[in-house]
């Protein structure tokens, strides 16, 4: 007979998912657009994104022990938003940049706010705009298949051929040199981890199939984007191919399924999951068409994050059996 | 069996035989069924809800026979084993008691009586404490093992036919019948308050709860009784039909009440979507008649009434053998114990004996519940007696759990809005509680929480939600009552 006996309170049992199975599935669906960044751009891409994974998971840690908090590395939240970090980057940034991203990732952006599920913001966005400050380095492509120096700290000038993204043909008028099947496997130039739309899309299926996410975010944000574009293509050309150059090309598609969908800055709700998706869309096509950047992803999706606690509220479901005549409200 | 139920069960015949008339077809689409109109796979046609979620259903005993268990030496009978009032004990220690002799009554208030599960002598009256805190009255009564029973158990002498309403309300209160699923409100007081104002009667097979098997095996071993005390339920509040509610993980039950109903048109079978809650009364009233129970109102409010397939079965034994609800069917499950079993069970009989009866412990338990484990009450007693409200005493080892008592931050997923059956926001009520702004809980909806557990279950970083919205109900409740009347 027993000595002891637990009393607390219901439910006894738990399914057994955990934050960390969640987030080990996510960089699971993260690995094929990595493997492909690997054969398009060589190990240098490898090599950025393991530095900005260790900054991320460093800074963290140190700033989780100055503060006095668990540490919560363990989680491999930081993984995440490293690998995101580093697919957000060119392979030709000097080493720096990784480094500087992750600690303003997962310092300011993150771990002032109070760590995991506090932040208001996407951290790995917020970092990316940030190093959006240093725009020339950030801003340097490289062809697709040209060798890069895998471990110098940064690369010279004459190491790189370099080439324009998609996105700036595109906003300097008319459509870009690669083709409609490059644009979606991946042989062209950009940032690591954007490159093979069809490699980010079966990561973002196995995230769907798992019930990581659902599909809300990521159709109503493609869709938005798509019917935007869609309708309103430049003069001269072709509606369609338009269409799918601009979906197809910088962050859309990663940032449909992995940045716009992160749990922590989306709305919780069904409908204002929607509402965020759309509202993205719109923003990114806006920026796109009339922004001074040629890419509008990074801030569609900040400047959602900010209204996501409204979303919540205006979307609050409708209560089983409706709300008593008497409640306050 | 009785006469009485003779007459109430030979109804007039319809059509040929064939039940299809009898199992509910959703949206009118035809399920796969069998040449005897029965669905024979689980399908999407199930009837549902919105929420909730599929728990790991633990069903170690479903094929286990209900066994009759041996008499315990010592039964130990609380005074309070439902809804309403405490009972006043009637018998002074040293007395005499006999099996199925009423033992404590209630007076003018909301409660039934209780009955003694054996013969023999009242050793102690004891005042302990309830797992829910509230004091109670235990009588303590040494079994001489001569199971003689009292002159007050008499079969109910007229036939059902000629029976009113109120006898039948008032041999059901005198038998002491509360209902069986878990939440034990006095069969008897149900009944008056919905006659006239119901339309629907279901009967509630879902047992929706992992690890329990208490109906199921009731249903696979003697529907008709369960049939037959929802006939005479059915009689008292003049209904024509009532429905029995079935999850469809529960196939074989399906058959076997399929087979009892025959050619009766009393009746009708929905098969439920296997989902946690399916067996709470909401979701069962929606699934069935799609109408939503408002917060704070009864189902008879929206003209429906459930009762426990048990329950019914209780009635039919009050009115066939006379005898009160002095025994029920429990599952003694959970992973310490060595051989988990379907016993039918005196009420009074202590853990304890459940234990001993089944073998022993494999492995130490760490929590004892008595009910279903999303819904069940930790125990803190191993001694603690089996009551009216037991379906289930559960030994579970903290080997699954002990890793889930450190909660981590909120991450926002949204698991548990898409689980809450009520529809509400768990996030957001565990939100304004923890910054005690528990007027914000309430606008989120904290009082219509049925409290099911869905959310808790299935939270990734292992947050209390329920007893964070249990605290912010309490809070709110205190507060209203506190607050001056205008």
């Amino acid at each position: 007979m027993p000595d002891l006996l637990t009393v607390s309170p219901s439910p006894h049992i738990r399914n057994g998912i955990t934050t960390r199975r969640i987030n080990i599935d996510v960089i699971i669906a993260m690995l094929p657009a990595l493997v492909w960044a690997v054969y398009v751009f060589g190990f240098r891409s490898l090599f950025v994104v393991l530095v900005s994974v260790a900054s991320c998971v460093i800074f963290e840690a140190l700033f989780e022990l100055v503060v006095r908090r668990p540490v919560t590395v363990l989680d491999f939240s930081a993984v995440i938003s490293g690998i995101l970090l580093g697919f957000n980057l060119p392979a030709t940034v000097p080493l720096w940049i990784p480094i500087a991203g992750g600690a303003f990732a997962m310092i300011v952006a993150k771990g002032v706010f109070g760590g995991l599920g506090k932040n208001i913001v996407n951290p790995v966005l917020a970092a990316r705009v940030f190093l959006f400050s240093w725009t020339r380095v950030i801003n340097t492509f490289s062809k697709p298949f040209s060798a890069l120096p895998v471990f110098s700290f940064s690369l010279e000038e004459a190491d790189i051929v370099a080439s324009a993204t998609p996105l700036s043909a595109m906003k300097n008028g008319g459509l870009p040199d690669f083709s409609l099947v490059d644009m979606f496997l991946g042989t062209k130039s950009g940032c690591i981890g954007e490159v093979s739309a069809i490699l980010i899309a079966v990561g973002g299926i196995y995230l769907l199939i798992r019930k990581v996410i659902s599909w809300h975010i990521p159709v109503t944000y493609l869709g938005t984007v798509m019917l935007l574009t869609f309708i309103f293509p430049p003069s001269g050309t072709d509606a369609l191919q338009f269409m799918l150059y601009q979906v197809s090309s910088g962050g859309l598609i990663l940032a449909a399924f992995f940045m716009a969908t992160d749990y922590v800055t989306s709305p919780t709700t069904p409908t204002g999951k929607m509402i965020f998706g759309i509202g993205c869309g719109a923003i990114t096509v806006f920026i796109r068409y009339f922004g001074g950047y040629p890419e509008g992803v990074s801030f569609s999706i900040l400047i959602m994050n900010l209204l996501v606690g409204y979303i919540d509220k205006l979307t609050k479901p409708k209560r089983f059996g409706g709300v008593p005549k008497n409640a306050k409200q | 069996m009785p006469a009485l139920i003779e007459i109430i069960i030979s109804v007039p015949e319809h059509g040929k035989a064939g039940y299809s008339q009898s199992v509910f077809h959703r949206k009118g689409i035809d399920r796969q069924v069998s040449s005897r109109g029965l669905p024979l796979v689980a399908d999407d046609m199930a009837y549902s809800f919105r929420g909730g979620t599929h728990v790991r259903e633990h069903k170690i005993t479903r094929k286990s026979p209900i066994e009759k268990m041996t008499a315990p030496p010592v039964v130990y009978i609380p005074m309070s084993q439902n809804i309403g009032a405490m009972c006043t004990p009637l018998v002074a220690v040293g007395d005499r008691v006999l099996k199925g002799q009423k033992i404590g009554d209630v007076e003018n208030a909301l409660g039934c009586p209780v009955h003694s599960s054996v013969s023999g002598t009242v050793k102690e009256i004891r005042e302990t404490v309830n797992p829910t805190g509230q004091k109670n009255k235990v009588v303590v009564i040494e079994n001489d093992f001569e199971e003689a029973v009292s002159d007050e158990v008499i079969p109910f002498a007229k036939t059902i036919q000629e029976t009113s309403t109120e006898e039948i309300v008032d041999w059901i209160r005198k038998s002491g019948i509360s209902g069986m699923g878990g939440a034990s409100f006095p069969t008897y007081a149900k009944i008056s308050s919905a006659i006239g104002k119901v339309d629907t009667m279901i009967i509630n097979c879902a047992e929706c709860e992992p690890y329990i098997t208490a109906n199921h095996r009731l249903l696979l071993e003697d529907p008709k009784s369960v049939l037959n005390g929802a006939k005479i339920i059915m009689k008292a509040l003049k209904l024509r039909t009532a429905t029995f509610a079935v999850e469809d993980n529960k196939f074989d039950a399906v058959h076997e009440i399929d087979n009892a109903i025959g050619r009766s048109k009393l009746f009708k079978v929905a098969i439920m979507k296997t989902k946690y809650p399916q067996g709470d009364e909401r979701q069962l009233i929606f699934a069935i008649t799609g109408k939503e129970i408002p917060q704070g109102k009864l189902p008879a409010d929206v003209g429906c009434v459930v009762f426990n397939a048990e329950t019914c079965a209780a009635v039919y034994r009050a009115f066939s053998t006379g005898m009160p609800l002095i025994e029920r069917i429990v599952t003694v499950s959970g992973d310490c114990l060595k051989e988990p079993k379907n016993l039918l069970v005196l009420i009074g009989t202590p853990y304890s004996d459940l234990v001993e009866f089944c073998g022993g412990f494999k492995r130490e338990p760490e929590k004892i519940i008595n009910g279903g484990p999303m819904m069940g009450m930790a125990q803190w007693d191993i001694n603690a007696p089996v009551t009216r409200g037991t379906s289930a005493v559960l030994f579970l080892s903290g080997r699954e759990n002990r890793k889930y008592n450190q909660p981590e931050n909120c991450i926002k997923c949204g698991r548990c809005v898409r689980a809450c059956p009520m529809h509400l926001m768990p996030n957001y009520i565990v939100a304004y509680t923890k910054l005690l702004d528990f007027g914000e809980a309430e606008n989120y909806g904290a009082m219509s929480c049925v409290e099911c557990g869905s959310c808790s279950y299935n939270c990734p970083a292992h947050i209390p939600i329920v007893q964070y919205i249990k605290v912010a109900k309490n809070t709110i409740r205190a507060s209203k009552s506190a607050a001056p009347k205008n």
